[in-house]
């Protein structure tokens, strides 16, 4: 039995003083997101299903390109602040760290895998390495 | 932490239909939900019948003649019979509100009645409201101040005076509190909607000098930013009131803090 | 404090018993559809990368998001994306402290629901 008092319990550890960031970049990204959602999926649409031309043809264009990154990262950012709240919300302990932290990993990698882009059409890799073309599009851009 | 499904102990069994008042002829069923701490069992939920020609038209008056008439064993609480006390706040036909003034003609079918949602049972419709006390307590629901005290009394502009509407009509019932999902999860950390619409109310008093203080102690991420707009807690307010605009207040304050 | 019993006490039902109004109903599918639409958000990131990796693995890829399932994926991440985003418009309305009467909430409810399904409509339209 806890003799503890209820407002014990409400106190708890005290406040964080932490948490007005977190909300801030959820308002801020959903904001960039409005204009890059849309600026996004029009050229995503209709490169879609037509073959590795369609892609470096819409894709080889700066603005195209810079649009998608922007897109998938600050996507990818958002995601990440609003799973934390999720996972907050619903779990608790252990679970609820490992799982934040899966969740930030996954949202970084997934960002920093979309910044892969298609080769250029000059570029030709030879058959067994075709990461070539990775390392000459990062100059290519 | 969220558990969808009741523990072991909550879950609630078929209970005892009562007789039907003799002689009646315009009856209505009440399933209500009852738990004694005396017989170790689960809770249970009885049927009454309500002799709706000698009732009067709320749904306290329902209870009373239950107590009165069939089952004086029926626990709830009640005291001013106009939604003034906030003592009879309970859910009834799935949603929170005070049984005095929320009238059976508003309900269609049967009349189910449960204690206020996701919270320990005292006994039948009695919750156990001492955390929700608590949290009340610790958003410190008094005027602080640093001046000296004046010869007279703190004044207040009838402009400033206006801010306060809508924010101490509040009667303290819990129902938009455990109305809150994210208060069923979390009401460990969470202070949840009464808790913080009180908080508001001493926010923009214009004679409180804490006003930072206030605010600081409310900056983390369970105490306030748990709150996700979700509205139940303006959908059910039984005076009418809006915590989750309250609420929007408060963090829009915590951002003119920092940008 | 010092109340010997309330360890015994029961849990009073809730989602068992509450009705959720239908802005609540919206909120929830706010998160399920932000959680959700990462389906598609792998679907096209993957696409990207195989179209970094060669043309012969962007074929593979191509014709899967094409595919009847991927379309299926793309279409239902569409839509998510649309009802996230409606929501996400009224929630800036939220934060700024307005469309918080009853009233107004029971018309953007709709409005929600109804920009949902005309965007991703026009998207699919557009596209």
């Amino acid at each position: 039995m806890s003799y503890k008092t209820d407002y014990n319990a409400v106190a708890g550890l005290g406040r964080a003083n932490e948490g007005v960031h977190h909300f801030w970049m959820q308002r801020l990204t959903s904001i960039a997101l409005v204009p890059l959602t849309i600026l996004f999926l029009i050229p995503f649409g209709r490169a879609l299903g037509g073959g590795h031309e369609a892609l470096v043809a819409t894709y080889g264009q700066f603005g195209n390109a810079v649009t998608a990154i922007l897109f998938i990262a600050v996507a990818c950012w958002h995601f990440a602040i609003g799973m934390q709240v999720v996972i907050e919300d619903y779990l608790a302990g252990g679970a609820r760290l490992v799982l934040v932290i899966l969740t930030k990993l996954f949202s970084a990698t997934l960002a920093v895998s979309g910044i892969i882009w298609p080769s250029p059409p000059s570029c030709s890799a030879p058959e067994d390495r075709p990461n070539v073309c990775l390392s000459n599009r990062t100059t290519h851009l | 932490m969220v558990q969808l499904t009741l523990p072991k102990n909550s879950k609630i069994r078929t209970g005892k239909t009562w007789p039907k008042p003799e002689g009646a002829k315009n009856t209505r069923t009440f399933r209500i939900y009852r738990w004694s701490p005396d017989d170790g069992e689960n809770p249970r939920v009885d049927t009454y019948f309500v002799d709706m020609d000698t009732c009067g038209p709320m749904v306290l008056d329902a209870l009373i003649k239950i107590k009165n008439e069939i089952d004086p064993t029926l626990t709830f609480r009640r005291s001013c019979r106009e939604g003034i006390c906030g003592s009879c706040a309970m859910n009834i036909d799935g949603r929170n509100t005070l049984a005095c003034i929320f009238g059976m003609d508003e309900i269609k079918g049967d009349v189910k009645i449960y204690p206020l949602p996701h919270m320990p049972v005292v006994k039948d419709l009695v919750p156990d409201l001492t955390h929700f006390y608590a949290q009340h307590e610790s958003i410190m629901p008094w005027l602080e101040t640093k001046s000296n005290t004046p010869a007279k009394e703190w004044k207040q502009s009838v402009e400033d005076r206006a801010k306060l509407d809508r924010l101490y009509e509040c009667v303290m019932c819990a129902c938009c509190s455990t109305s809150c999902p994210s208060y069923w999860w979390n009401a460990d950390r969470y202070l949840g909607p009464a808790a913080l619409l009180h908080a508001y109310r001493w926010i923009i008093d214009s004679r409180d000098e804490t006003t930072g203080e206030r605010l600081d102690d409310l900056h983390d991420p369970f105490k306030l930013y748990r709150c996700h707009t979700i509205m139940n807690c303006a959908s059910t307010c039984p005076k009418g009131l809006n915590p989750a605009k309250a609420i929007a207040e408060i963090k829009k304050m915590m951002v003119e803090r920092v940008v | 404090m010092a109340d010997v019993n309330r360890g015994n006490r029961p849990l009073s039902p809730h989602l068992q018993i509450y009705r959720l109004p239908l802005v609540a109903k919206i909120s929830i599918m706010t998160r399920i559809t932000g959680v959700g639409m990462m389906a598609g958000g792998i679907l096209v990131v993957w696409w990207f990368v195989a179209g970094a990796y060669s043309p012969d693995y962007f074929a593979v890829a191509d014709a899967l998001l094409t595919s009847w399932f991927g379309l299926l994926v793309l279409v239902g991440s569409l839509w998510a994306l649309w009802f996230h985003f409606a929501n996400g418009i009224r929630h800036f309305f939220f934060d700024l402290g307005k469309g918080f009467d009853l009233p107004t909430v029971a018309r953007s409810n709709w409005y929600v629901i109804g920009a949902s399904v005309v965007l991703t409509g026009l998207t699919l339209l557009l596209v």
